[in-house]
């Protein structure tokens, strides 16, 4: 079978970077744990620096698919190796680059199972990356699984408070959701009468009947849908952020939420269209439920970590309600606050391990008065918290904000609702940032280290991309439209 | 209204002008956080530019009749565009110089005030944060723009509120700020987005002109000025989000003079003037703003009457002026609000820095302390201070008398004699709190003479020791010179500002002489009721409103508004809505999926009991089936 | 005289069903896995009449095989047992859950 690249294969080195990390990883003895870090951060720095010239690369007067390498490889089922970026997937590659970087980078001083702990994280990541390129129905299903298996390991060793309970909960509900996906992507698959996974063949109008679509699109919606914390399948997702490790809340927060929520773009809304427009007021209904619940259920949480949790659900409800609204702006406001809602949980979880590593307590309770000992480590901490609440020239506000403005054109009651949940989502952010770095200097946390340069490097990039897309939201909006006009003019 | 060409130097001036203080905040967070001295020069340096930069702005555009406008892109986004750009008319440029010279005096005032301050760099990031932000706001060409700065300021309000942080009420003042701003912002946005939806812009010339009628209904216009003016309510800290402004006295001195009082929460009032042709189309509303406007200023005058607390004094007397500028928008002064808004920035920011040196040199909020501890030796504050609350109390030939003045005249044009009443009992009110704190600062009753000579020699003494104390005093005297001379400079600026509103009718023309003399004896009467009550040698120094216990506790409680509130929070929402949604997340999701996951489990249990010490049963079940299967297919 | 291959299958059936027989009801170990070889011997009965029956030396190969393997299997099954009997002390199927 020829392989004609136009151009250098970007996306699988992507891919490459992150399989070669794996492999060198594995052949480093136990003890050497330095060398296992610096392997880490190149490779995972070779990825982000990838996916970011791969972003400022795509040519977007041209849009489409582009970056696109194809090579059959099953040829009797269908499957081929077919990856591409386009205007909805360059944003998610550049966040999973830019978390996974930082992740290992927040990892620095793991002292325990170093070997791995990393190799677990690449072999993670790896499935995201191909995920988010594929365009092949075969290979996302199989990169959606290979991103959820680690997870277990990574939880139920490493992971803290209720770690195997957390592990198997999140096991569970993930494999039950790719248990809805398989079905649908066979049937779909199935029903084309074209024999192939190839989703930009399938994407041709008229493929399937209004019937299939519905009903595929259902359980794709619930099956992504449970990644992506869609109200009520949601339990999993704080459960499984308290339990993880720092790096490791970091990319499910950061970037496997995003992963149910872009499944269902790519696979689901793609293909699904009219399915979509019909089943979308129960979408938009879902994921109000889901923000008005989250902010509620963290307001009266006390630890550190479940109030994340909690906001990522409610986060994502606004994901959900700008997919529900079937116009370009929802498609624009709900892409990027992924980016943005993944770049923020990652900051949080980023200060919160670091403060957990310090004070062994993320009990909102017992902390207090951290902003005196280590104040630049609270100054990230509250940074993260200013975003969640949507303060402006952050980078979640404008994505807030588009998502706000199309719901409230289509479905006026529950963008009031939406917009009303703003109120108690600041009140439960300040309390979280008040009583754990505000308030008199507890004795025992005198001693504490704030954090150093290079501890602090990853937070740093962090806070750097939220107000850098907080202050020019239009590049990232000018590429999600790319995408998203041509999109929602070509539907029915 | 059409927009006049601008040079690409008035764009870059006011670029420059607005941008400047971002890029010091940025540098003193990023930078120059351990250096304190070069913090300040950063902030101070960034907010002298953008001072000269209005000042060049407002005098090049001083015969300005049509508004100049300039827009670029921010974001596009399908049919949402949000523009970024400025809009120069005779109200912003106003108001960008009224923002600029307070900051500009504020922080000059602060190398004194927050010397020695562990936190000194980061108070002069936060300010240079706020200075963008505000200046930023006033130059908004589209409400989206003006809403994002509003949250920013906000933003800074918060953090500059809980500044030191350690203190507990100061951290939950903030918080408190945050969110009940927040509670009007949320209507503010809603009203935006209505209009948005049948407008299709925000551009604030748009909404101004008067082709909205066209387009939106009257019911429409009325929702969504109401929900505007909600942000107005939350911002300006008008009736019923009131409560916030007196808490948010935990900040230092000079960002009460600066944030609470001159320029920030001036904001709302600001934007209603901003859109006052848009509220001009609804007479509703406009009602609505002039009961809410009136309902605050009388709520927080009583307040005002019975707190011992010097700041929270001026705190109640903000949010009653904001009050009578919002009664005087709303009663059709364009003008006349404008004006109370210029004049009152400087005589109440005048007042919070005077208290600042008090509390600076005493370490107490305390009005009685302040005054047995000597207070009254401190004499240019003491003088600065009186003539501030002259001006406050609307006597002549202060500043505040002739903007009061033209408020009243407003009210007085207006079919409701109720409103003119409300407003006169609110000069008696305020001429009463106002030098009520003057009299027990200036005639302390407690302490015998001597031990006060004593204390304000050991404290003149300190005083010439004070090296900080020119930085303090200066700001005082140019607004203490402000506060004599604005009043008189009242022709030219209505002048200045009709001129943009050359087609909205002034009512100005009702008013007549016998008002003046009203309004300037009632707030006399309310000087002498002090005076018998406070001043003179017998006075117990007991207000008639103390001597009522009902009367005092319901104005000690805020009028319990804020009791209601905790309340409300606390059943509502953390003990109701909260508990509820998180015990339906432990009990009812997670409960059903964990039976879900025991019954499995158990069930497996049980089906493998099915399968103990039953070999031989198999293999016979396994014979029998093998049997059947055999004739089935044998035969 | 040459046996029919009738009766030589009946033969067989017989002692299947006796092995049968004794597989299912015995409560001891030993006495099933008797019946087993039974069961396999029968099998093997089967096929060496039939090797006779159709001149065919396959069959008697088999039953070589079966020979073996019956073999290995009760010296494994044996082990089993023993070890089975060492740790439970009894060799009735029922005491082992």
């Amino acid at each position: 079978m020829p392989i004609a690249y136009a151009h250098f294969p970007y996306l699988s080195s992507i891919l490459f970077s992150c399989v070669a990390g794996l492999l060198i990883i594995l052949f480093i003895p136990e003890d050497k744990k330095d060398a296992i870090k610096w392997v880490s951060a190149v490779c995972s720095g070779v990825t982000l620096l990838l996916s970011a010239y791969l972003f400022f690369a795509y040519d977007k007067t041209q849009g489409g698919l582009q970056f696109v390498e194809k090579y059959q490889w099953v040829p009797s089922l269908g499957i081929s190796y077919y990856n591409g970026a386009d205007g909805f997937g360059l944003p998610m590659l550049l966040l999973t680059g830019i978390v996974f970087f930082t992740g290992v980078l927040t990892m620095w001083e793991l002292e325990t199972r170093v070997k791995e702990f990393f190799a677990l994280i690449f072999l993670l990541v790896s499935g995201v990356f191909g995920m988010f390129m594929s365009m092949d129905l075969f290979f996302i299903f199989i990169w959606f699984d290979v991103s959820l298996f680690p997870m277990y390991l990574l939880i139920a060793v490493w992971g803290s408070t209720r770690k195997e309970y957390a592990a198997m909960k999140l096991t569970l509900y993930l494999l039950a959701g790719s248990a809805l996906v398989l079905p649908a992507i066979i049937y779909l698959v199935v029903k084309s009468g074209f024999h192939t996974f190839d989703l930009v063949a399938l994407m041709h109008p008229g493929t399937f009947t209004p019937f299939q679509q519905k009903f595929a699109f259902i359980l794709l919606y619930i099956g992504f849908g449970i990644l992506a914390g869609v109200w009520p399948f949601h339990t999993w997702s704080p459960t499984g952020h308290v339990a993880a490790p720092t790096a490791v809340s970091m990319i499910h927060a950061g970037v496997l939420m995003k992963i149910g929520a872009f499944g269902v773009l790519r696979v689901g809304i793609f293909l699904c269209p009219e399915g979509w427009q019909y089943w979308a007021h129960l979408m938009a209904l879902l994921a109000v439920i889901g923000i008005v619940y989250g902010v509620f259920v963290g307001l009266s949480q006390t630890d550190l970590k479940f109030v994340i949790g909690y906001s990522s659900v409610s986060h994502m409800g606004i994901v959900g309600l700008g997919l529900a609204t079937v116009t370009v702006e929802g498609l624009n406001g709900a892409v990027f606050q992924m980016f943005a809602h993944g770049v923020m949980t990652a900051l949080f979880f980023s200060s919160v391990g670091y403060i957990y590593d310090r004070t062994h307590t993320k009990s909102i309770v017992e902390l207090g008065g951290l902003s005196r000992t280590m104040p630049v480590a609270s100054g990230y901490l509250i940074v993260a918290a200013l975003t969640g609440i949507g303060v402006p020239c952050l980078a979640s506000f404008w994505a807030e904000l588009t998502v706000f403005i199309s719901s409230f054109k289509v479905y006026p009651l529950y963008g009031i609702l939406a917009v009303c949940a703003l109120v108690v989502s600041a009140l439960f952010m300040l309390r979280v940032v008040q009583r754990t770095c505000y308030g008199p200097p507890k004795e025992r946390f005198a001693h504490l280290e704030d954090v150093s340069f290079k501890l602090g490097i990853p937070r740093m990039i962090l806070v750097s991309v939220i107000v850098i897309f907080g202050l020019f939201p239009d590049v990232m909006l000018n590429m999600i439209q790319t995408a998203s006009i041509p999109f929602i003019s070509g539907l029915p | 209204m059409t927009s006049t060409p601008i040079s690409n130097w008035t764009v870059l001036m006011t670029a420059v002008t607005a941008v400047l203080p971002f890029v010091a905040f940025l540098l003193i967070m990023v930078f120059t956080r351990k250096n304190e001295r070069l913090s300040a020069g950063l902030s101070i340096g960034a907010v002298s530019v953008s001072l000269a930069g209005a000042l060049f702005l407002i005098i090049q555009y001083r015969h300005l009749t049509t508004s100049v406008q300039y827009a670029g892109k921010w974001l596009v986004s399908g049919f949402i565009t949000i523009p970024v750009g400025f809009l120069l008319d005779p109200l912003s440029l106003l108001m960008l110089t009224i923002v600029t010279v307070i900051c500009f005096l504020v922080q000059i005032y602060s190398l004194g005030y927050m010397a020695g301050d562990r936190g000194f760099s980061r108070y002069y990031a936060f300010m240079s944060l706020f200075a963008w932000a505000m200046i930023s706001l006033t130059l908004s060409a589209s409400l989206f723009q003006l809403y994002v700065f509003w949250e920013l300021v906000g933003l800074s309000s918060y953090l500059l509120i809980g500044f030191w942080y350690e203190k507990f009420s100061a951290s939950e003042a903030g918080k408190k700020a945050f969110v009940m701003t927040r509670l009007g912002d949320v209507a503010f946005m809603l009203g935006l987005l209505l209009v948005l939806m049948n407008l299709g812009n925000l551009d604030i010339l748009k909404l101004n002109s008067p082709m909205v009628t066209a387009v939106m209904s009257p019911g429409l216009i009325t929702l969504s000025a109401l929900l505007i003016f909600g942000g107005v309510v939350g911002k300006s800290a008008q009736f019923p989000l009131l409560t916030w402004l007196p808490d948010a006295m935990e900040g230092p001195t000079p960002v009460s003079a600066l944030l609470h009082s001159a320029t920030m929460v001036a904001a709302g009032v600001f934007l209603f003037a901003r859109l006052f042709p848009f509220f001009s189309h609804s007479a509703t509303a406009m009602t609505v703003c002039l009961a809410v406007g009136t309902i605050s200023m009388l709520l927080s005058s009583t307040m005002a009457m019975v707190s011992r607390d010097i700041k929270q004094v001026w705190a109640y007397s903000t949010i009653s002026q904001l009050g009578y500028m919002i009664m005087g928008l709303a009663a059709g002064g364009y003008v006349a609000g404008v004006f109370h808004l210029t004049t009152h920035a400087g005589f109440k920011a005048l007042l919070f820095l005077c208290s600042g040196v008090f509390i600076h040199q005493y370490e107490t909020n305390d009005m009685f302390d302040i005054g047995r501890k000597g207070g009254r030796h401190l004499k240019t504050p003491m003088i600065c201070m009186v003539i501030a609350a002259a001006a406050l109390s609307g006597l002549p030939p202060f500043s505040g008398f002739f903007s009061k003045e033209m408020i009243m005249a407003q009210l007085a044009g207006l079919g409701n004699p109720i409103w003119l009443t409300a407003g006169l009992a609110g000069v008696f009110l305020t001429a009463y709190y106002a030098f009520r704190l003057i009299f027990i600062i200036v005639f302390p009753k407690e302490i015998n003479d001597e031990a006060a000579q004593e204390n304000s020699a050991v404290h003149g003494h300190e005083e010439t020791e004070h090296h900080h104390d020119r930085e303090m005093a200066w700001p005082l005297v140019i607004l203490a010179a402000i506060t004599v001379v604005l009043g008189f400079g009242k022709k030219m600026l209505q002048g200045f500002l009709s001129g943009r509103l050359a087609g909205v009718e002034e009512m100005a023309g009702h008013h007549s002489d016998w008002l003046l003399y009203v309004s300037v004896s009632l707030a006399v009467l309310g000087l002498v009721v002090t005076w018998m009550e406070f001043g003179r040698r017998k006075a117990g120094q007991i207000g008639f409103v103390e001597r009522i216990p009902a009367l005092k506790s319901l104005f000690l409680e805020r009028w319990y508004i804020d009791r209601m509130y905790r309340r409300l929070l606390d059943v509502v929402i953390y003990r109701g809505v909260s508990n509820i949604c998180t015990q339906n997340d432990n009990r009812v999701i997670d409960g059903s999926i964990d039976a879900v996951c025991d019954g499995t489990v158990k069930s497996g249990r049980m089906i493998s009991d099915l399968h103990l010490s039953m070999i031989q049963y198999k293999l016979l079940v396994m014979f029998v089936a093998v049997f059947f299967l055999a004739l089935y297919f044998f035969f | 005289m040459i046996v029919p291959y009738s009766h030589v299958i009946v033969l067989a059936g017989i002692v299947f069903l006796m092995g049968m027989f004794c597989a299912v009801t015995r409560r001891n170990l030993i006495m099933i896995l008797l019946g087993l070889e039974i069961m396999l011997n029968s099998g093997a009965i089967a096929f060496i009449g039939a090797a006779l029956r159709w001149q065919l030396l396959e069959g008697q190969a088999i039953a070589i095989f079966i020979l073996a393997i019956a073999a290995a299997e009760v010296s494994v099954g044996l082990a089993l047992i023993v070890c089975a009997y060492r740790r439970k002390g009894s060799v009735d199927p029922g005491a082992y859950n």
